[in-house]
């Protein structure tokens, strides 16, 4: 197994199996999602219409069928993730997407899929704000929700997609890691990445087939390093016949009241995730050990942080970029070890301070770390956040 | 209990939690003679529950059982189905969690006429959190959250799914063991939505705020008060007021199933897709 936070060079090969094609596409992020879910393996999709997700949602329409594969749009979007959870729990790989308000929606039953251990993809495409909120325009405000969206303590991952070719190649990472972990794996994409058309990035060119490699798709299957805390692989019809309960349930599958075994249970399932963070955290560091000031950043932000550097560059100013791929479990080490060595960590996000409350809990021993917010639907400009940088800097060195 | 349904009872998780009295005990095993008789396989035979005392019935059977959130097992079961065509799949839920916060996944699966079978115990009341009202609680009726009388008009569970499109539409009490396990029998042998109304005592929250806990004289009030559908045809609106109108009360084996139609609809797609590859070969 992998086993050391990953940086993008060492993904593909890893994550996306084998290119079968060679041909650059220009898509639509939402698009580019629906493709990836193709090329993962996922054939049950169920959802309800919401902008800005709901072209996922009909390019499945369009294409599942004939690949074999269910599509059904549900009467909303409790019913859309109970209907993924049921595929699923038969060894099918199931997926919905949505945006905030269905988000919102989901969430019990999200928690219902991670008690009961089943792999699963949940897209959301966020749009601004609470309630209905500004569903045109992106947003990052749904990234705590994503952590904790769900009652009671519980593992999470959650991924985030920064461009058109993250919507292909993380959706097929999400599957990879829903499947191994047998738990609901969560991406994070935005009006922006979902409803925009580029090109793959050159690395990326072409679609790739999911290879077994070190991941066993079999429905099911549990990999022998997780074997102590992955609990029961519920397939219906597999042979055996399995009972499937939200209820604290012991090994047998069954509710279970005894604390020894409910604190157990609920720490094993914790576990799964948080013992196995280094493979999970994806991230790219850009300008590598040559930063005062690291901007760490993640979806749309993402964009502009590395547009931000390339004109610190020009301008001579020292800055690093930290690229965050997972969200959750947090990226501990490389935060840290980012952290050591700048004397600032910038975090720009559309949202007021999510992330960066996570980041510097893990970072304030060493760096401080200044957040950057915007709630009103529009993007960070580079020059934004250079301005922020020479600011930093500056005032520092007037001290 | 007749020893043949022993065969798909998790006899080693007895005793139920059930009350003494309680009649969801009665339509379980209705449900699993029914099951017997018809020769359904543990590989492609799922249960599905939602939350409810009624819901807990799939906790002692031996079949693939799906215990999941309240008021979903009917869109959980949709996903199951739509996954594994060749599966048997039964829903068992309550009037609280299949007609209040399931009521809309109901409805749309009447529509879609869906080859799911739902039993739904009605008890017209919360049973498993304490006694509060439920959509079926008569006018009148008496619960923790209606000290003083309900006010509202109950839903009639079986005018509402023949409306919404279920192709099969029974209703049975547990003061009636026989016909309920043919009507449950006859809905899961049905191709498409059958719903299957089973009026049951709860003698801990309905009955002691309603009259009677004497589970014994619940299950005979549910049989004077039952008539037939021939019978109750004759009868006025008001003549028919607290009467339970049972057996068969829908039946159309004509109107198209869900999965059959889409399944034809995704073969045809798949053909045409494949077309045009078929044509490069040659
Ligand atoms: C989302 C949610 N809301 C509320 C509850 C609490 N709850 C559990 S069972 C139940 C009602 C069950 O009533 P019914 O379906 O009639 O079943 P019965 O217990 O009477 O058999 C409620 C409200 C819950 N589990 N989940
Ligand atoms: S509370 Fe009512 S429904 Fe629940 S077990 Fe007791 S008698 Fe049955």
């Amino acid at each position: 197994m992998l086993n050391c936070p990953m940086h993008m060079d060492q993904w593909h090969s890893h994550l996306l199996g084998e290119r079968v094609d060679q041909s650059s596409l220009v898509i639509q992020g939402n698009r580019a999602c629906a493709l990836g879910a193709l090329d993962a393996g996922v054939r049950f999709f169920a959802g309800y219409p919401i902008s800005p997700s709901s072209e996922i949602m009909e390019a499945m329409a369009d294409r599942l069928p004939a690949a074999g594969g269910v599509f059904i749009q549900m009467e909303d979007e409790i019913a859309s993730i109970c209907a993924c959870i049921g595929a699923a729990l038969t060894g099918e790989l199931a997926m919905t997407a949505t945006s905030g308000p269905g988000f919102s929606l989901m969430q019990e039953a999200l928690g219902y899929a991670i008690m009961v251990e089943t792999p699963l993809l949940i897209v959301n495409v966020m749009r601004v704000g609470p309630s209905t909120g500004r569903p045109t325009a992106p947003s990052q405000g749904d990234v705590m929700q994503a952590r904790w969206g769900t009652h009671g303590d519980h593992p999470a991952i959650v991924l985030a997609a920064s461009n058109v070719a993250d919507m292909y190649r993380l959706t097929m990472a999400a599957v990879r890691f829903a499947q191994r972990f047998r738990t609901p794996v969560i991406l994070l994409a935005d009006q922006l990445v979902g409803q925009m058309r580029e090109s793959f990035s050159p690395e990326l060119i072409g679609r790739y087939r999911l290879t077994s490699g070190d991941f066993d798709f079999t429905p099911g299957y549990i990999h022998p390093d997780l074997a102590r805390e992955v609990h029961r692989p519920h397939v219906l019809g597999s042979g055996s016949h399995p009972h499937v309960t939200g209820l604290f349930h012991d090994d047998t599958g069954f509710p279970t009241n005894d604390p020894e075994k409910s604190d157990s249970f609920l720490r094993e399932l914790y576990n799964k995730v948080a013992h196995h963070r280094n493979e999970l955290c994806l991230y790219d560091v850009k300008n590598e050990g040559k930063g005062r000031v690291c901007i760490v950043a993640y979806g749309s932000c993402a964009r502009t942080a590395r547009a931000a550097w390339k004109l610190a560059d020009q301008e001579g100013l020292p800055v690093e970029v930290l690229h965050l791929y997972t969200l959750f479990p947090l990226p501990v080490e490389i935060i840290q070890q980012v952290a050591r060595r700048v004397e600032f960590m910038l975090i720009p996000e559309l949202n007021l301070g999510q992330y960066a409350h996570e980041v510097r809990k893990m970072a304030e021993q060493w760096t401080t770390v200044i957040g950057m917010g915007k709630i009103d639907g529009t993007l960070f400009t580079p020059r934004e956040i250079l301005d922020r940088i020479a600011e930093l800097i500056g005032k520092y060195e007037s001290v | 209990m007749s020893l043949e349904i022993e065969e798909f009872l998790h006899t080693e998780r007895l005793p139920h939690i059930w009350c003494p009295g309680c009649g969801n005990g009665i339509v379980t095993a209705a449900f699993l003679r029914a099951a017997l008789d018809l020769g359904l396989k543990r590989e492609s035979t799922v249960v599905v529950s939602g939350i409810g005392c009624s819901s807990r019935a799939s906790n002692y059977i031996d079949l693939g059982t799906v215990h999941s959130i309240h008021g979903r097992a009917i869109a959980v079961a949709t996903g199951i189905k739509m996954a594994r065509p060749n599966f048997t799949v039964i829903v068992l839920t309550g009037d609280g969690d299949g007609a209040a916060i399931g009521g809309n996944h109901l409805i749309h699966a009447c529509r879609r006429n869906i080859d799911l079978t739902c039993v739904l115990f009605n008890n017209q009341i919360y049973g498993m959190t304490g006694g509060q009202l439920s959509p079926t609680m008569e006018v009148g009726g008496r619960a923790t959250t209606a000290p003083h009388g309900h006010v509202e008009p109950p839903f009639d569970l079986c005018r509402l799914t023949e409306a919404a499109g279920a192709s099969f539409v029974a209703r049975g009490t547990a003061g009636h063991i026989r016909q309920l396990e043919k009507l449950i029998k006859k809905g899961i042998a049905h191709p498409g939505f059958a719903f299957i109304e089973a009026v049951v005592p709860c003698p801990t929250e309905y009955g002691r705020r309603n009259g009677t806990a004497n589970a014994p004289r619940m299950l005979d009030d549910e049989r004077t008060r039952s008539i037939s559908k021939a019978k109750a045809a004759g009868l006025s609106r008001q003549e028919l007021a607290g009467k339970i109108v049972t057996g068969i009360l829908h039946e159309d084996t004509t109107a198209p199933e869900f999965l059959q139609a889409y399944t034809a609809d995704a073969r045809a797609q798949a053909e045409e897709a494949s077309a045009p590859a078929a044509k490069e070969q040659k």
